[in-house]
């Protein structure tokens, strides 16, 4: 082996020992509002440099070696995803995890849907899964659902892979393609233990069918008529795909259509964004036949005709017509300190995709093509903005669905530049700046996303000891909720002091007199009320609920408030209204 | 010489099936359980649908295994949660179609 060859492989080596032995250092508590980058050994990030300095060197070979590109991509993403886990104790990311964990728990026992006007239950494809997993498994899902970010980030970063290699004549491209789409997406945040993550996965599963089955091959040039003109301009240069069989093609389709009902029976909104990429790809002629749209259209109403009106009672179906207010996220975020440096990074990289990625179709406009596929997948999302804003997370659902293609593109382009140096210059800048820019988005707010083993040990005592029909009062998000079998027997309620909870958030947490009256309007005579070192985390980097500090001031002298149970991380308290 | 991406899926459908099963009712230490599962989701059905397709690329044949896995696994599993009968045990029978499956693709090739 020459020098050369040796080199990747011990930077992987030494890339993982920096980086776990900069774990092994870190404790929870040293851990800052700017997040695990900022606050790590040096170690930590020089590792992950290492990492991508591994795979870049490689990439750069005449001849590189696949199985090493492809360890080294492992290693990243395990480097990425295992880090907030090891920290935490193998406890989940994201409070709001946990009531998803509630909901397989619940099937799991119940074996039954038990909650109808619960929307998760609606749609359990996803749930019955994680549900059968445990129950042959022998464990609950809180023992893996830690783990899943790093599983769906390694099964998605395989099917982008696939998909790449088959859209791109040098794999090398395919293999930029994907490490700029891991840096792309990890702040994203869709791939912790849900649906959307599921249905994610599974719509890149039926791209990677449309695309090595279903594709039309270019039509002949017509010289008549607008229409004909407009589509010959957008598909000149268009590779033809290799021949299928039409048993092949009957094939294709019936695993679509299987494929996308396992979608529409897990969540809500993924089958739309598969409809706005297949619509816009049949629509092109890029995929045939073009009924097959309509196959997939017809499986998604069937499935939401019955819940139509659970759906629009609830939730509404078009939430406002303003493409620029649905994709404007969250309303009245905080954004400033730590917060606003994270937010400002994520949408630097964000414009910085959908700018680059326009340019590259600007680029290639007279042989649009050659990228149609890719542009086509990677605008298609934006259809969401139109009608919905999801909760304020539309905007981040249109990303996640267009960063795979945007990748793909800027990839493309970067390899077709003609000097080595400036290209091999250029693929390594944009790889670094994608992958630390997303990184500060994942591990920015990871005080705030995580839950500590003392946090999780206290709900586990409440939901013990607590009484069915009890009141549980939460101050502020970032409190693991919701994860046990029976999660609807108790009355689970956040403080309506955060825009993060709702639009009007009157109550100032500080007046106890205000959060004594809350608890009496929501019909109780008393409530347990949790208050812990997240909360601390989460008031201080989104400066929202305003008077949570008070009100942990307030607590120990009021008249009528008791603590229940305490630990170094948590202290539960009992309020008896007055 | 070398096997063919179908023959590969086939092979690794019969291995995940067997080990699927004897990991989920004999599970022989802590833990061996669950990984017989999560195998028994991610591999059988799918590899008994793509050991007769070839989709032309080794990353995306093991992708589409996965995914049609998962999608079968979590449609079955729903079905059971639709209609009140839920015995999670009857999804080993996903091991046992994958495992037949893949052995008439091999026998196939052998009779060919």
């Amino acid at each position: 082996m020459t020098r050369r060859s040796m080199a990747p492989l011990a930077l992987l080596a030494l890339g993982l020992a920096a980086w776990a032995y900069a774990l092994s250092q870190l404790s929870p508590l040293a851990i800052h509002s700017y997040g695990l980058l900022a606050s790590a050994p040096i170690w930590f990030p020089l590792g992950l440099a290492a990492l991508l300095a591994a795979f870049l060197i490689e990439l750069v070979r005449p001849k590189p070696r696949e199985w090493l590109l492809v360890a080294c991509l492992v290693v990243l993403i395990v480097a990425i995803y295992t880090a907030a886990p090891i920290i935490y104790g193998g406890t989940p990311e994201y409070a709001w995890t946990y009531k998803h964990i509630g909901v397989a728990q619940s099937l799991g026992h119940y074996g039954r849907v038990t909650e109808p006007s619960n929307i998760y239950q609606r749609w359990p494809a996803f749930f019955a899964g994680v549900a059968g997993v445990s129950a042959l498994g022998h464990v609950g899902p809180l023992s893996f659902a830690a783990w899943s970010p790093l599983a769906f980030e390694l099964a998605d970063a395989l099917l982008v892979l696939g998909i790449f290699c088959q859209l791109v004549r040098e794999r090398r491209v395919a293999f930029i393609a994907v490490l700029i789409y891991v840096g792309l997406i990890s702040w994203i945040g869709q791939d912790y233990l849900s649906p959307q993550a599921f249905g994610y996965l599974l719509w890149l599963g039926i791209v990677v069918i449309l695309l090595r089955w279903l594709r039309a091959p270019p039509a002949a040039p017509e010289s008549r008529g607008r229409v004909a003109r407009l589509r010959a301009w957008l598909l000149a240069g268009l590779e033809a795909p290799s021949e299928t069989k039409p048993r092949h093609r009957l094939l294709a389709v019936a695993l679509v259509a299987a494929i996308f009902f396992s979608v529409v029976a897990a969540h809500q909104l993924t089958p739309y964004m598969a409809l706005a990429g297949v619509g816009a790809l049949t629509l092109l002629g890029l995929v045939r036949p073009r009924w097959v749209w309509l196959l997939l259209a017809a499986i998604a109403a069937a499935y939401l005709a019955p819940r139509f009106s659970f759906v629009a009672e609830n939730f509404g179906l078009v939430s406002s017509v303003n493409p620029v207010s649905n994709a404007s996220g969250v309303k009245g975020a905080y954004y400033q300190g730590a917060e606003a440096l994270t937010a400002w990074v994520c949408r630097g990289l964000a414009v910085s995709m959908w700018s680059l990625a326009l340019l590259v179709i600007a680029r290639r406009r007279r042989e649009l093509g050659r990228v149609m596929i890719p542009a086509v997948l990677a605008f298609s999302p934006f259809a969401l903005a139109l009608v919905q804003n999801y909760g304020g997370e539309a905007i981040y659902r249109i990303y996640l669905f267009s960063a795979p293609w945007c990748a793909l593109l800027i990839a493309s382009e970067l390899n077709e530049l003609r000097s080595p140096l400036r290209r091999w210059l250029s693929v390594g800048v944009v790889c670094t700046v994608a992958l630390f820019a997303g990184l500060q988005g994942l591990y920015g707010p990871i005080q705030v996303d995580s839950t500590a083993p003392d946090e999780l040990a206290a709900s586990v005592w409440l939901y013990d000891h607590v009484p069915h029909g009890s009141l549980i009062a939460l101050p502020a998000r970032n409190f693991p909720v919701g994860f046990v079998f029976d999660y609807n027997a108790y009355d689970v309620q956040f403080m309506p002091a955060d825009y993060q909870i709702t639009s009007n958030p009157w109550m100032d947490e500080g007046k106890l007199s205000e959060v004594n009256d809350w608890v009496a309007s929501l019909g109780h005579r008393s409530a347990y009320v949790v208050v812990n070192l997240g909360m601390y985390s989460w008031s201080d980097f989104y400066g929202y609920p305003t008077g949570f500090k008070d009100l942990v001031r307030k607590i120990p002298t009021a008249p009528g408030w008791s603590v229940v149970y305490r630990n170094p991380d948590v202290t539960i308290y009992r309020m008896d209204v007055t | 010489m070398r096997r063919s991406r179908t023959e590969v899926t086939a092979y690794a459908g019969i291995v995940a099936s067997v080990l699927a099963t004897a990991l989920v009712l004999a599970p022989s230490w802590h833990g061996s359980a669950l990984v017989g599962a999560l195998v028994l989701a991610c591999v059988p059905a799918g590899a008994a649908v793509m050991c007769w397709v070839d989709s032309g690329e080794g990353f995306a044949q093991a992708g589409l295994t996965l995914v049609v896995s998962l999608a079968v696994f979590a449609l079955g599993s729903a079905i059971m949660i639709w209609a009140a009968a839920w015995h999670p045990q009857a999804l080993l029978a996903l091991a046992g179609v994958g495992l037949a499956s893949c052995l008439a693709r091999l026998t196939r090739r052998v009779h060919r």
